[in-house]
């Protein structure tokens, strides 16, 4: 699975530039609820793109981690959507959405204790018996702290993918969100994650704020996460990456340029830890 | 809430949800400053993303009732409606299917009825883009059904279809949305009310104004009667003995429009 190489997440505004230049990435994200309706435009052009390229879904509302009910009709339609699609992997949000049937549409973080570890593991466990297959939980940005937290970001992620046999998707752009607004070090966070766990990695951009960062996803990747991104391929070598762009859209060719970027960091940065190990040999 | 700080997963998360949707406050007392921010200033990242991501859904489904409204008014409203209809749907395309009935039941909006008809103007013209794919019916297949078969012989319409009736003069309007300011789309009141139709017969979706018998007819097949009902249908609008050529007429044109989904004798 480590060869799977570079992708984008598939973008409504970029389906004619994708068809008119194809071959230029090695696969797409797509996320999961757009593509959870009955027919038309969305279908087809996901139909289309997975003719050509393999895809990951990325959903944002299985809210994994709320004391609601798992939404069964949710899991059904995602499971629709995962046999008409057999996709490389399956990811959402390590955090909930909401709870007492309203939906947020945000990803709200989780405190990080005993109680909601016991709470996510067991959850994870009956997606993955409904799914047939692992679930790859993201990390998510978080602006707020909770006073309950008995344990490390790290820690929770680093035992819940133990406990449930779970999988990591691995935002390089959230740690540093998270870093800087929670003030940690990320590379602490990065040298936490059991390293045979780690399935992909995000990139993305956010806006500094100057006391808080926000994840907005609207801006370029800035050279703090491409500097924590370098650590991360130094850490889980030859893990696929993707990088999300949500709003402020630009042309294809403009995130193919940034992915390039990434591919010549993940080149170095392989190279540095080649390097000391044959070295050594 | 008391005893925030230490509370289980279902207090915290009841607390955190309670202060995005401005229901309550006692999440405060939960949460951490750090040396940079305040609580309550990061709190609102949540709070006000809440907001803005939900009228971003919402500027995006209905672009004609913004250009009717302009931005302040539409996001004034928008908020509104957010507070009486948070989203019960984990896709945020379903967060704006009760617009057009809280527009025409809450004050001030009720009194703007051509705002309402754009909402549901726009509503169904989502519901159309992503409705279950059918292939329509081609007119050979029409062509080969035998005589007999004609007395017993109904209709389905696609998945997409609809049909809305409007006051104002909403689908034209509508395709001025982007020539015009924020808040100066004029949507002006009909002489007599128009019906039209909705389809998607691929992936494009269409729409066009309804004759009144060819809506009485469409009505007829809507509800799954027979040939002849639909010849009766039309027999408010046209004299008996045209009934027939005429309900052939119109059922053709839908055939070639791609609006039939079905048929069964």
């Amino acid at each position: 699975m480590n060869d799977i190489g570079f992708g984008l997440g598939l973008r409504h505004e970029h389906y004619e530039e994708i068809v008119e230049t194809p071959g230029k990435v090695s696969w797409f994200e797509a996320l999961s609820e757009n593509y959870m309706v009955e027919g038309g435009m969305p279908l087809h052009w996901l139909d289309r793109f997975r003719r050509d390229y393999p895809i990951a879904l990325h959903g944002v509302s299985m809210s994994i981690g709320s004391i609601d009910p798992l939404d069964q009709d949710y899991l059904r339609d995602l499971k629709r959507l995962i046999e008409r699609v057999q996709p490389l992997w399956v990811s959402d949000h390590l955090c909930f959405t909401g709870l007492r049937g309203i939906n947020l549409h945000d990803l709200l973080p989780l405190p990080y204790t005993e109680e909601a570890l016991d709470h996510v593991a067991e959850r994870v466990m009956r997606v993955q018996d409904h799914l047939g297959r692992r679930l790859v939980l993201e990390n998510v940005s978080s602006y707020v702290t909770y006073a309950a937290s008995e344990l490390t970001e790290w820690e929770f992620i680093a035992a819940l993918a133990q406990r449930a046999d779970c999988e990591v998707l691995l935002d390089v752009n959230n740690v540093f969100v998270s870093a800087f607004n929670h003030e940690f070090d990320p590379k602490d966070f990065l040298r936490g994650i059991p390293r045979e766990r780690v399935r992909q990695f995000h990139l993305a951009g956010h806006t500094n704020n100057g006391s808080h960062i926000v994840d907005t996803h609207d801006h370029p990747i800035v050279a703090g996460v491409w500097e924590l991104y370098a650590e991360a391929v130094r850490l889980f070598p030859g893990v696929p990456t993707m990088i999300e762009r949500d709003a402020n859209i630009p042309p294809y060719a403009e995130l193919l340029a940034e992915l390039d970027v990434a591919r010549g960091i993940a080149a170095e940065a392989t190279r540095q830890a080649v390097e000391p190990r044959a070295a050594a040999e | 809430m008391s005893g925030a700080n230490t509370g289980s997963l279902a207090d915290l998360q009841r607390a955190f949800q309670d202060y995005v949707l401005q229901s309550g406050d006692g999440f405060t007392g939960a949460v951490r400053d750090t040396t940079k921010a305040d609580r309550t200033t990061l709190l609102d990242v949540y709070r006000d993303g809440y907001a803005l991501r939900l009228i971003e859904v919402l500027t995006i489904d209905y672009p004609g009732v913004l250009a009717m409204a302009g931005a302040a008014d539409f996001d004034h409203m928008a908020r509104a409606y957010i507070a009486a209809h948070p989203s019960r749907h984990p896709n945020a395309r379903w967060v704006g299917r009760h617009l057009a009935e809280f527009l025409a039941s809450t004050p001030p909006y009720d009194g703007s009825p051509a705002a309402v008809e754009m909402a549901r103007f726009e509503w169904a013209l989502g519901e159309a883009f992503d409705s279950p794919d059918r292939e329509p019916v081609g007119a050979d297949a029409i062509m080969s059904v035998p005589p007999e078969a004609w007395e017993t012989i109904s209709f389905a319409p696609l998945p997409s279809l609809r049909r809305l009736a409007f006051a104002f003069d909403v689908p034209t309007s509508w395709q001025r949305r982007e020539e015009v300011e924020p808040g100066a789309l004029e949507v002006a009141a009909l002489a007599e009310p128009v019906e039209w139709v909705i389809w998607r017969p691929e992936l494009m979706t269409n729409f066009r104004s309804l004759e009144a018998d060819e809506a009485a007819m469409l009505e007829a097949l809507i509800a799954g009667r027979p040939f002849p009902a639909l010849c009766e249908a039309l027999l408010e609008h046209v004299e008996e003995d045209q009934a027939p050529a005429r309900a052939a007429g119109l059922l053709r044109s839908w055939v070639e429009e791609g609006m039939i989904g079905a048929f069964s004798h």
